[in-house]
């Protein structure tokens, strides 16, 4: 009887939790054809649970209030709920964006590799760095990522550069940022899946049934997002994202013409019910050309045709072809100078834009020797150093961070000395003949907030709550560079060799300490 | 414990006789030692010089040496399946013949660069241009690279391979063949998405300059006389590179070329990658360098075979005989890029910034092969290097490649110029002590006619080292001058002026035959302790570049090991002692009347390759030989 009302009381409290927040599930599937024949897709789920808030840090010595969620992924809930998170961003990408092709991504976080960065309240409880190495491992086993390897000694909390794109409740205490990136970290097979089990309908049905990963890891670029935020007067905002761009030219003998079923090699046959919406964007080119899109069950709206998955006769496959193109010509626009430390302002406005450079301690930096070059000319004014934190050997990385000032159509050229110092041998990876992956740089644009739009057919997005304007960071490639290596295949030659010399050393020295020193005559050798 | 240690060494000293006896003993048998050592020096170094040299002889023996295996398992050569095909073959005629109608209307090499970098562009691969112009001694050379990188799906481009080929090919003809291979190449590659490093298609223009240019320019390094423009586009680390040089119209075989600049060699597994890779996937036969197996091609054998045509024709026929002649040709040829530091193509260039890179050299034929073999061969090694997850660092760095599948281990052949090395180094110490201790000779010989019991004492006496030493610092200051002068613009390739410094040169040091002999007792003469210094120096010399650069090591010991080792002064008439001059004089600085076009290429080889073989013949070979030409005509 006693279990009956327990059971009944809990029913109850579920009831109630669950009118309070409420869930909502967006799919989203957007293609965009770029300029050198290739198509950026971009998959966003978005799941919003409707007035709940990050829990208090303070309360973490407390037990916490029991979850349940319909709609929102219960394993991520449980991860941010036990490290008290209120802002968090994962990212997981292979390849180089070429921003000089491909333009800006739908989704900023395109640096190669893994990075994590997330925003957290300070707590007496629990310190942060306790926290974030909590959850570092906890993402790591949930993703099937080496993300436990982003330690304190990758670990920076570069706070001009990613500030929080949703908002921090106000609880009296400050929060912190940590960031880190690992860019030798590859996204594949075995990351997907567990990302694909976030998903209320998993891969079954909607518009995620295209995350075919035979296709998807054969593309140029690909990467998935995971991005949690509070939203202040909406709740939490849990965005799965998977982006990459395809090369159409590369599959079919020189045409661009694309379809669901030549891209992702499957088409949508159920769409997914418990979506609140579910849609396709395709973004027109802005070219002359003639372009053809099928089925022509689509509303157009500012430079994009939609698509809703739930209404549209099913099986969905959408295609997109150019009629009069008999083969895709690849233009012969100037691709500019990536050199890593070199930026171009294409605009004829001076832009200002912040410069993030986190490095592990072993490149150590020479401040004093930063040189900038506009245009071959030496320009230190246009750079003023905001923070620089010098890296700890074996310890904490280096982070530096400035504002550069970018003069209206120029290159500006940043170089600085580095010393590369010497490993313990026990710090090596395994591979350690191939070198160190360093991170990439991130710009992100000062921008005069009205000019800070996204594209303009993407400024003006159909579900509500995508409205607050995501942060244009840009990433630079990542380098590797090589540091003075053993041979490994040589220790035991060498404990042979020093413990041979040290043996040596020690008998003369010996010999010489007990030995007794006397005069002998020596008469002339007898005949 | 004291007293027991006490009591066991006394007992051990009543067993080995009285304590007195047995350390005397120790002393005088140590002494004996000594001085069979000391009285036996002038055979210890003759059997230590005779043992190097013959040595260095049997290198080419047939029965040394071991075949060649792939060591890093991550290369797999020739595991994959090739997809180039005929359409592939298809596009590069067309390359071929747009390149040739350009040839044919004399167009600049800018007009190609801008040819070539629309091809590129066409085929959707960011390319750019490079336009550079070197002025050195022999005048101002222009050019313009072109140049293309693809970025490899999915990859970071943090790592690169490279694909190159001149515009000029080794043998002096045009290389269109290579550049159609690599464009056409360039278009098929792009189609896979399984490349995990970018690549980058280099077409340099000239034979090294422009190669030379572009890749001092991408690592960001400068160079006096070298203007380049800077590259507008990047790439990341490149680990290994294949330089292609197809000058004629099919080949019958392809040839590895491998030195670099300096001696740098490439790791051996890149070489046996693409020696399987040739054999098994193209079915083409490879060479070292454009060198034939004489026994191949009989009617040729007598061209090809370097074996002396006077020896007996019972010799010559022997299998043994005619496979040493082969190995020793390879071997020679060798030592002829390595010694003089220059690079055997256009892959040596880029040794310095650590990217282990070799020449395809397809051998001018009839047939069969054209670029259907050459393409699959290619793409085959290029996906073998693209397996590589760490440099190459496995196999050999240092070896001697003897056939195309045969080589030496270092520990096989670098004994050969040590051996040399030591016996120099004991001569020199030899002296060295010979000149502290004078021995009067007229009272020893008095002696023993009188059946003398005691030997007579040696007397000790200073050594002249000062002045030996300013000695040997004024030969390498004027070996410094000298090559001063002879890389000043006005001094090249003059005939006057290189017998001008031949005289010059030559001439100075016989101020030393001024010099008086002084008193034996008094002071140790000037030439034992200058030839002490000589010796010693050059023996480290050539024991320390001999683990940086075997074949200059040992072309040194070979020039410098008896000369240097049996220089002495000679009591004779002046007229003997400066034939004896006259000899050393033209060993040191011949060179710079009787191979004119040789240093003129060192020279060059200096200025725009950064090659150190000049510097190193003027400031320290030289010098060297000047100083045992001195100690030949100094007083005794």
């Amino acid at each position: 009887m006693f279990w009956r009302n327990n059971i009944l009381a809990v029913l109850l409290l579920c009831c109630t939790w669950c009118l309070a927040t409420s869930e909502e599930f967006h799919e989203a599937l957007t293609f965009r054809p770029l300029q050198d024949g290739r198509l950026a897709t971009r998959f966003t789920f978005t799941t919003l649970l409707r007035g709940a808030y990050p829990r208090d840090p303070s309360t973490l010595q407390e037990e916490d209030e029991s979850q349940h969620y319909a709609i929102f992924p219960l394993a991520l809930g449980q991860v941010l709920r036990e490290y008290a998170v209120t802002e968090l961003h994962l990212t997981l990408n292979a390849g180089k964006w070429d921003y000089d092709h491909w333009g800006y991504p739908d989704e900023p976080g395109v640096g190669t590799g893994a990075e994590l960065w997330a925003w957290m309240g300070e707590s007496a409880a629990r310190s942060v760095d306790e926290r974030w190495k909590g959850l570092r491992n906890a993402l790591s086993g949930q993703f099937c990522a080496s993300l436990g390897s982003l330690d304190e000694q990758r670990t920076t909390s570069p706070e001009l550069t990613f500030r929080p794109e949703g908002s921090l409740p106000q609880w009296g205490t400050t929060h912190q940022l940590r960031h880190g990136t690992l860019p030798s970290e590859h996204v594949c097979t075995e990351n997907l899946t567990p990302f694909l089990k976030l998903l209320p309908c998993k891969s079954l049905t909607g518009i995620a049934s295209l995350l075919n990963p035979h296709r998807l890891f054969d593309a140029d670029w690909h990467g998935l997002g995971v991005h949690v935020r509070y939203l202040e007067n909406e709740g939490i905002e849990v965005r799965l994202s998977f982006q990459s761009v395809f090369d159409p030219v590369r599959y079919s003998n020189g045409r661009r013409d694309w379809s669901l079923r030549s891209v992702f090699d499957r088409v949508i046959d159920r769409s997914c019910p418990i979506a609140h919406s579910s849609e396709i964007r395709v973004a027109i080119p802005k070219e002359e050309t003639a372009v053809a899109i099928t089925p022509d069950s689509y509303t157009t709206h500012a430079g994009f045709v939609y698509f809703n998955v739930s209404n549209a006769s099913k099986p969905l496959d959408i295609s997109m072809s150019w009629p009069d193109e008999q083969k895709f010509e690849y233009g012969s626009s100037q691709s500019r100078g990536r050199l890593s430390v070199s930026i171009t302002n294409h605009m004829p406005i001076t832009i200002q834009t912040s410069y993030l450079e986190s490095m592990p301690w072993l490149l150590q930096f020479y401040l004093h020797s930063l040189q900038i070059y506009s245009n071959g000319v030496s320009r230190d004014d246009l750079i003023s150093i905001v923070s620089y934190i010098p890296s700890v050997p074996h310890v904490r990385p280096t982070l530096f961070q400035a504002i550069l000032t970018l003069p209206p159509k120029s290159t500006l050229h940043l170089s600085m000395d580095v010393i590369k110092p010497f490993l313990r041998y026990t710090e090596h990876p395994p591979d350690a003949q191939r070198g160190w992956d360093l991170p990439p740089a991130v710009l992100v644009p000062l921008l005069h907030s009205n000019s800070s739009t996204l594209d303009p057919g993407l400024s003006n997005p159909p579900s509500g709550f995508e409205q607050l304007r995501l942060p244009r960071r840009m990433y630079t490639p990542v380098l590797l560079v090589d540091l003075a290596t053993p041979d490994f295949s040589m220790p035991y030659n060498v404990i042979i060799m020093s413990c041979t010399l040290i043996a040596l050393i020690f008998g003369m020295v010996f010999n010489l300490l007990t030995r007794k020193f006397t005069l002998i005559r020596v008469s002339p050798e007898p005949k | 414990m004291a007293a027991v240690l006490q009591a066991v060494r006394a007992r051990l000293r009543r067993l080995l006789g009285t304590d007195e006896n047995g350390t005397v003993m120790k002393i005088r048998r140590r002494n004996q030692f000594n001085n069979f050592i000391w009285k036996s020096l002038p055979i210890i170094r003759l059997i230590l010089l005779v043992a190097g040299y013959a040595w260095m002889l049997a290198i080419p023996l047939p029965n040394l040496g071991r075949k060649t295996y792939i060591d890093e398992n991550a290369l797999q050569p020739g595991q994959v399946n090739t997809y180039w095909n005929w359409p592939d073959v298809l596009r590069a005629d067309r390359y071929l013949a747009d390149l040739e109608g350009l040839r044919d209307r004399n167009a600049s090499s800018a007009e190609q660069a801008a040819y070539i970098v629309d091809e590129f562009k066409k085929l959707g691969i960011p390319s750019a241009t490079q336009a550079y112009s070197f002025t050195g001694t022999s005048g101002v050379s222009n050019g313009t690279n072109a140049y293309a990188i693809h970025s490899s799906p999915r990859a970071s481009g943090a790592e690169a391979i490279l694909i190159s080929a001149s515009r000029i090919s080794r043998t002096g003809d045009l290389n269109l063949r290579g550049i159609s291979t690599v464009i056409s190449l360039a278009a098929y590659l792009k189609g896979s998405s399984l490349w995990a490093k970018d690549l980058i298609f280099v077409i340099s223009d000239d034979h090294l300059l422009g190669m030379q240019a572009w890749i001092t320019s991408y690592h960001g390094s400068e160079q006096s006389g070298l203007v380049a423009d800077p590259l507008t586009l990047s790439s990341g680390v490149i680990w290994t590179a294949l330089n292609i040089d197809y000058p004629g119209h099919s080949f019958s075989h392809l040839g590895v070329f491998f030195e670099g600049l300096n001696g740098r060699l490439p790791n051996q597994d890149l070489i046996n990658s693409f020696g399987l890779i040739s054999v098994y996937t193209g079915g083409v036969p490879i060479l070292l360098y454009d060198h034939r197996d004489p026994r191949e091609v009989p009617h040729l054998e007598s061209k090809l075979s370097i074996i002396p045509s006077w020896l007996p024709e019972i010799v010559k026929k022997q299998d043994a005989v005619k496979e040493y002649g082969f190995r020793a040709k390879n071997i020679l040829r060798h030592v002829g890029y390595q010694a003089r530091g220059q690079t055997s193509g256009v892959h040596g260039l880029l040794h310095r910034f650590r990217i282990d890179a070799i020449t395809l050299f397809a051998v001018p034929a009839t047939g069969p092969h054209g670029f259907h073999a050459i393409g699959r061969i290619i793409e085959s090694t290029l996906r073998t290097m693209n397996n590589l997850l760490e440099r190459l660092h496995a196999s050999f760095f240092f070896y001697l490649l003897v056939l195309p599948s045969t080589f030496l281990k270092i520990g096989t052949y670098l004994p050969s110029v040590i051996l040399v090395s030591v016996s120099m180094m004991f001569t020199g110490l030899g002296e060295w002590v010979d000149a502290r201790w004078y021995q009067p000779k007229q009272s020893s010989i008095e002696e023993k006619a009188a059946n003398g019991q005691a030997k007579s004492e040696a007397i000790p006496r200073p050594r002249p080292v000062l002045k030996a030493l300013s000695i040997v610092l004024l030969t390498h200051l004027a070996g410094i001058a000298l090559f001063y002068l002879r890389t000043l613009s006005l001094a090249s390739g003059s005939e006057t002026m290189s017998l001008l410094l031949f005289f010059l040169m030559a001439s100075v040091p016989l101020i030393a035959l001024t010099a008086h002999p002084s008193p034996p007792q008094a002071v140790a003469p000037l030439s034992k302790t200058l030839k002490a210094f000589n010796l010693c120096f050059a023996s480290t010399v050539i024991s320390v570049t001999s683990v940086l650069n075997f074949s200059l090591a040992a072309a040194l010991a070979v020039s410098l090991g008896v000369p240097l080792s049996y220089s002495s002064p000679s009591r004779s008439s002046l007229g003997i002692k400066l034939a004896g001059y006259t000899i050393y004089a033209v060993l040191g600085f011949g060179w710079l009347v009787l191979c004119r076009k040789e240093v003129q290429e060192a020279i060059w080889n200096w200025e725009v390759l950064g090659a150190w073989f000049a510097l190193f013949v003027c400031i320290i070979y030289s010098p060297l030989v000047l100083q045992a030409a001195i100690v030949s005509v100094l007083p005794p």
